[in-house]
């Protein structure tokens, strides 16, 4: 137990250096985050309400549109029209933790995830479900 | 002359080494398991990220991450929680042959003349130890203040990137993320916290009772080899 009696205001610059680096670190970046997931489910939307099948699948993540071209057995752009993705509308709230982001929107919700190419709409047509994980008409596996 | 000066530059450096080599051997280690701990939890994280389909992050967006902070702070916390704890509890609460604990009849915060404090102050003792009033009060539990400040920042550090990263877990999950308030008071957040305090603690009772029946030569946290075991406060 003693070492650390002599090296104790060592320790204390240490500790409270670090800790306070964690916690700015963690609050600076997020508005810029934030905007960024807001303008990519901005733009997504414009898509939906547009009908435009390329801008859509472009917006969407990796996996999401792997997966929806697995289940509807069809290129991206000759399916994601058909799943009839709701417009919905302005953006009422957006929460970003991390690299990902959830963006209610007045009639959906839309759940998206940070790309080296940007912000891509994880799930999609979202409705939630009490405590459970949100029903979405699009999502990757 | 120069010569001569090389020669007491480098055993001042010999002596500084020696001088604090607990310390520094400590020091580094820490920073060794730290960058270990960084590839390891980064290469993890990673791998979840592919699973689920989403996009690894670099080295730097780790250390950054509040995934990567939750994992130290939580640790961080408990470990001054349990010097806390010792620091404090060994004032009052005594182990009967344990080199961790004082004699028997020394419960409690102990005389003036016995710490050594006010008009018992020595030359050479700490200047507010020989000064009264706030500062011989306030450097007189400085070591457990300290302890308990650092428990109390990192626990508050643990809190604010637990919620986030159990937020970014959420979101993956394509739940709704939740308040910090609620955090706390979940069991996310008690969890980490508990299965932490509860291996300090263990470590402390363990380490105050083993260490009346087996001895480390040479360490200063046992009694010397040949003492009894029912000798109490012996440092060996």
């Amino acid at each position: 137990m003693r070492p650390v009696r002599r090296s104790a205001v060592t320790a204390a610059v240490l500790v409270a250096t670090g800790a306070t680096a964690f916690t700015a670190t963690g609050c600076g970046a997020v508005d810029g985050r934030r905007d960024a997931a807001r303008a990519a489910a901005v733009r997504f939307e414009e898509a939906v309400r547009a009908r435009d099948a390329s801008a859509l699948c472009a917006a969407l993540a990796p996996g999401t549109r792997q997966e929806l071209e697995h289940s509807a057995e069809a290129a991206c752009a000759a399916s994601v029209l058909e799943e009839d993705l709701p417009y919905g509308g302005f953006d009422r709230r957006v929460d970003v933790h991390g690299r990902q982001a959830r963006v209610v929107l007045e009639k959906d919700t839309l759940f998206l995830s940070q790309f080296p190419d940007g912000w891509k709409v994880v799930a999609a047509g979202c409705v939630p479900q009490g405590g459970e994980p949100y029903q979405c008409t699009v999502k990757g596996s | 002359m120069t010569s001569e000066n090389g020669k007491e530059h480098e055993q001042e450096k010999r002596s500084f080494l020696l001088d604090n080599g607990l310390s520094l051997a400590f020091g580094t280690a820490f920073l060794l398991a730290l960058a270990g701990q960084a590839f390891a939890g980064h290469a993890e994280f990673n791998s979840d990220l592919r699973t689920d389909g989403l996009a690894p992050i670099g080295l730097g967006d780790y250390l950054a991450s509040s995934h990567f902070a939750v994992d130290v702070t939580e640790n961080w916390q408990s470990e001054y929680l349990q010097f806390f704890l010792f620091v404090f509890g060994t004032v009052w609460l005594l182990q009967r042959g344990s080199p961790e604990s004082k004699e028997m009849h020394k419960a409690g915060p102990e005389s003036d003349k016995e710490q050594r404090v006010g008009r018992y102050a020595r030359a050479d003792s700490p200047r507010w130890a020989a000064t009264g009033g706030w500062r011989q009060a306030l450097y007189s539990r400085s070591l457990g203040l300290l302890m308990a400040a650092l428990f109390l920042l990192s626990w508050f550090a643990q809190a604010v990137s637990g919620a986030a990263a159990y937020n970014e877990q959420m979101l993956r999950q394509l739940q709704a993320p939740v308040g910090w308030g609620e955090y706390v008071m979940g069991a996310d957040f008690w969890s980490r916290s508990l299965q932490n305090w509860q291996s300090e603690l263990l470590a402390v009772a363990s380490m105050a009772i083993f260490s009346v029946h087996l001895r480390q030569r040479g360490s200063p946290e046992s009694k010397p080899v040949g003492a009894a075991h029912t000798s109490t406060g012996v440092e060996g």
